[in-house]
């Protein structure tokens, strides 16, 4: 085995029974896309209404806490949802998104935005009480808030660029 | 004559339509502006209409709420128009004749006018209490058209 681990799983899902099946589909693969490309607004608009009220450009009068108890369900499930259909998508095609460098970018980007919820949630956001009513938030939120709508963006950018390479 | 067909090929002969038919990247680039302008755009309406119909922010004022997303709901809108236009001048003709962007285009004129005329009335009269049947009416058919234009906005693509 010359290859490197990596891409001899993504060899082996691609040759596996449940990628040869979307891949050889004449709706499967459309359809799935058509889920991923529309649960976008389900995960990326709701959570950027909560990172817009950090930024105090939107509801400012609405404490932070409830709105983030509001969209963060809406967000959870839009990630659930573009998860499954997206790792259906990779499954196909998995051999040729290892190679792919708009995928390449866009695993790392979605690591990052991984992070991010993982720093503000156990930093900044315990005291959220203290900050909650200001209609601007402090400036770590407001970072954490950039981050997001800047690697959301840069995800769906990088998600649209892997059909063209 | 004025005809909409005429429209339509005058646009993909226009200076825009030629620069979207040879650039190798223009395309693409209006693409990922019309899918981030979509996340905004689906964003601010299933949140404003499950505050109608009473599902999320219960406390909160619909009509504040609404006056801010739909702050959001009008940028993200203007932005997919004027980059639907950019994807439009690339395959105008084909766009002409597909069912998909002829339904595309009738939901898109129904929901907008749905948005300022009924959903707006509904917005202005929700109460915090209780939620009328004619409020959950307007939020589902409000979120039945927004969805259906995605929908058939996806199948141009495919069909």
């Amino acid at each position: 085995m010359t290859q490197p681990l990596l891409q001899h799983i993504c060899q082996l899902f691609y040759d596996s029974p449940i990628g040869t099946a979307i891949r050889e589909s004449d709706y499967a693969f459309s359809l799935i896309e058509s889920v991923h490309v529309l649960a976008i607004t389900l995960l990326v608009g709701t959570i950027s209404i909560l990172d817009l009220r950090m930024l105090g450009l939107v509801l400012r009068e609405v404490p932070v806490s409830r709105i983030a108890r509001a969209v963060l369900p809406l967000t959870w499930a839009g990630f659930g949802v573009m998860f499954v259909s997206g790792l259906l998508l990779f499954w196909a095609e998995a051999a040729k998104s290892y190679l792919n460098p708009a995928f390449r970018v866009k695993v790392v980007l979605l690591l990052l935005v991984g992070l991010n919820p993982l720093i503000f949630h156990t930093s900044v956001y315990r005291r959220v009480t203290e900050w909650e009513l200001d209609h601007r938030s402090p400036w770590r939120a407001r970072l954490a808030a950039c981050a997001s709508l800047l690697l959301w963006g840069g995800i769906i950018v990088a998600g649209r660029a892997i059909a063209y390479f | 004559m004025f005809s909409l067909q005429h429209l339509f090929t005058t646009l993909a002969q226009s200076p825009l339509g030629h620069y979207m038919q040879t650039s190798r990247w223009a395309f693409a680039v209006i693409e990922m502006v019309h899918l981030i302008a979509l996340a905004a755009l689906g964003g601010s309406v299933l949140v404003l209409d499950l505050r109608l119909l009473g599902v999320t922010l219960k406390g909160e004022s619909a009509a504040a709420i609404s006056q801010d997303l739909g702050r959001i709901l009008l940028v993200s809108l203007t932005a997919m128009i004027l980059s639907g236009i950019g994807l439009l001048s690339e395959e105008a003709l084909k766009c002409y004749f597909s069912p998909a962007f002829r339904w595309k285009m009738a939901l898109l004129a129904a929901a907008v006018l749905f948005y300022f005329t009924l959903h707006r009335r509904a917005v202005q009269r929700a109460s915090y209490e209780s939620i009328s049947l004619g409020q959950r009416t307007t939020a589902v058919v409000s979120l039945l058209l927004w969805f259906g234009v995605g929908v058939a906005g996806r199948a141009i693509g495919l069909i």
